[in-house]
């Protein structure tokens, strides 16, 4: 069974993407934060990150620059999961490593098929 | 996010208040007075929309576990729906699938059918085999007639012998005892015969009797053949049908999970509002806080001794609104019921 980490200060947001990957088959495993997913990743073997971009104590970008230095998950998909839209603010995520940008609110199939395309 | 209300110094960048002249110091005393009133109200405000906003979001939270229940139950539901069904059986149990079942009685109704029709054949040609018995019977019978029947021209020819014999005298006398033994002979010739023909009679008739037996019991076994065959038929049939239907069951309840699901999709994403209005809260009461902030330092120590201002604000009707502005009171707590 495939294991996305699911990184996000907002309980519910951790909630309603851990509920619709659970359902696609997927194991989960919920960060609150960047900081969070860091030391949850170094005890576990992950297959992709699904995050949100603004959040406390460390964001989205800065996790995935930091992630990107770790050898394990250099060409693991990392997914940004944001309200956030601009095109800047993409770029940004690009540049620190992302895989792709998805805008929430997320359609719950669709989101389902799109870890489908990115993983391998 | 900023929690509660927070005190920052007067920002490097700020203007510091003109030197203005005694009238207009004095109206700005009274707008300060009275915007120190109102700083109260923007804590409050801040205070209530974070709390406000942590309900929906516990809210949220709830209404998710309870999909993950539904549908955890729904999957479960059919997969043991589906197990049972299924040629294989219960993935994890030792318990046969229906439809072996319903070939484990067919196959059983079947062999005791054809049980049922051997038996009923073997006393068929148990009759048969009585039958060819009794014609030998009748045959013997006819056999014993003649014997009986020569036995009568036996004791002719001995009573002609034995008058012969008188009519020869006394060279007759020797032929007249082998005439009389003869008789003799002949009446023991009968009376074996007579008693044969009895027992033959009484052989027939037992036959008889047996014969009638096995067809009575011939003939209602195979009645009874028929109408189990029919009656298996129907039953096997009824089986097939239930099997059918709890089949079609299946397939709808399987439509109605995947159709839950897609709604319970629709509604995940219906729910996300809650992480934009929970932002867009977040947003406000930062603002608020960042307003209260800064009307404290510029209001200075009018802010300190100001009296909070109620007129033109909300009456505080509802028990969370109360605790969070600290209006005090005897409340019952949600849920409780009192009956006067």
């Amino acid at each position: 069974m495939r294991t996305v980490m699911i990184v996000d200060d907002s309980v519910s947001m951790r909630q309603m993407v851990g509920y619709t990957l659970r359902q696609g088959g997927f194991e989960v495993i919920e960060a609150e934060h960047g900081q969070d997913a860091l030391n949850k990743l170094a005890g576990a073997t992950v297959d992709l990150i699904l995050t949100d971009l603004n959040m406390p104590v460390m964001d989205g970008i800065t996790l995935i620059q930091n992630v990107r230095k770790q050898p394990a998950m250099k060409s693991k998909p990392i997914l940004m999961l944001t309200t956030e839209g601009l095109a800047s603010k993409k770029e940004q995520g690009k540049a620190a490593g992302a895989t792709g940008w998805i805008v929430k609110p997320f359609d719950p199939e669709k989101l389902l098929q799109t870890l489908a395309k990115v993983l391998p | 996010m900023n929690e509660g209300i927070q005190t920052q110094p007067r920002e490097p960048g700020l203007t510091p208040a003109p030197e203005v002249p005694g009238e207009i110091a004095m109206d700005r005393l009274v707008v300060e007075t009275e915007l120190a009133g109102y700083l109260p109200h923007l804590s409050r405000m801040s205070k209530q929309l974070k709390e406000t906003s942590q309900q929906i979001e516990s809210s949220v939270v709830g209404v998710c576990n309870s999909f993950q229940g539904i549908a955890e139950r729904a999957k479960q539901t059919v997969a043991r729906t589906t197990g049972f069904l299924s040629q294989e059986g219960g993935k994890d149990s030792n318990t046969t699938s229906f439809e072996s079942l319903i070939d484990n009685c067919s196959g059983t109704l079947v062999k005791i059918l054809k049980t049922t029709e051997e038996a009923s054949e073997i006393s068929r040609r148990a009759i048969e085999r009585i039958h060819q018995m009794d014609q030998a019977s009748q045959l013997i019978s006819a056999a014993l007639l003649k014997l009986e029947q020569i036995a009568r021209e036996n004791r002719m020819l001995a009573m002609n012998a034995r008058i012969e014999a008188a009519h020869a005298g006394i060279h007759g006398a020797g032929f007249g005892v082998v005439a009389v033994e003869v008789v003799s002979q002949t009446e023991k010739s009968q009376q074996v015969t007579a008693q044969v023909s009895e027992l033959i009679k009484n052989l027939r008739a037992l036959a008889g009797s047996t014969v009638d037996d096995l067809q009575r019991m011939n003939d209602r076994d195979r009645k009874r053949v028929e109408e189990c065959r029919i009656e298996v038929d129907e039953s096997l049939r009824e089986m097939q049908a239930t099997h059918s239907e709890m089949k079609s069951v299946l397939s709808g309840m399987t439509d109605a999970g995947a159709m839950l699901a897609r709604d319970i999709g629709s509604a995940v994403r219906g729910l996300q509002f809650q992480d934009r209005t929970n932002q867009q809260i977040a947003h406000v009461a930062e603002d608020l806080d960042t307003m209260h902030a800064k009307l404290t330092t510029r209001l200075g120590p009018a802010a300190a001794a100001g009296i909070a201002l109620d007129e033109g604000f909300a009456a505080y009707t509802m028990h969370e609104e109360r605790r969070i502005a600290g209006i005090g009171g005897v409340e019952s707590a949600a849920g409780e019921v009192e009956l006067f």
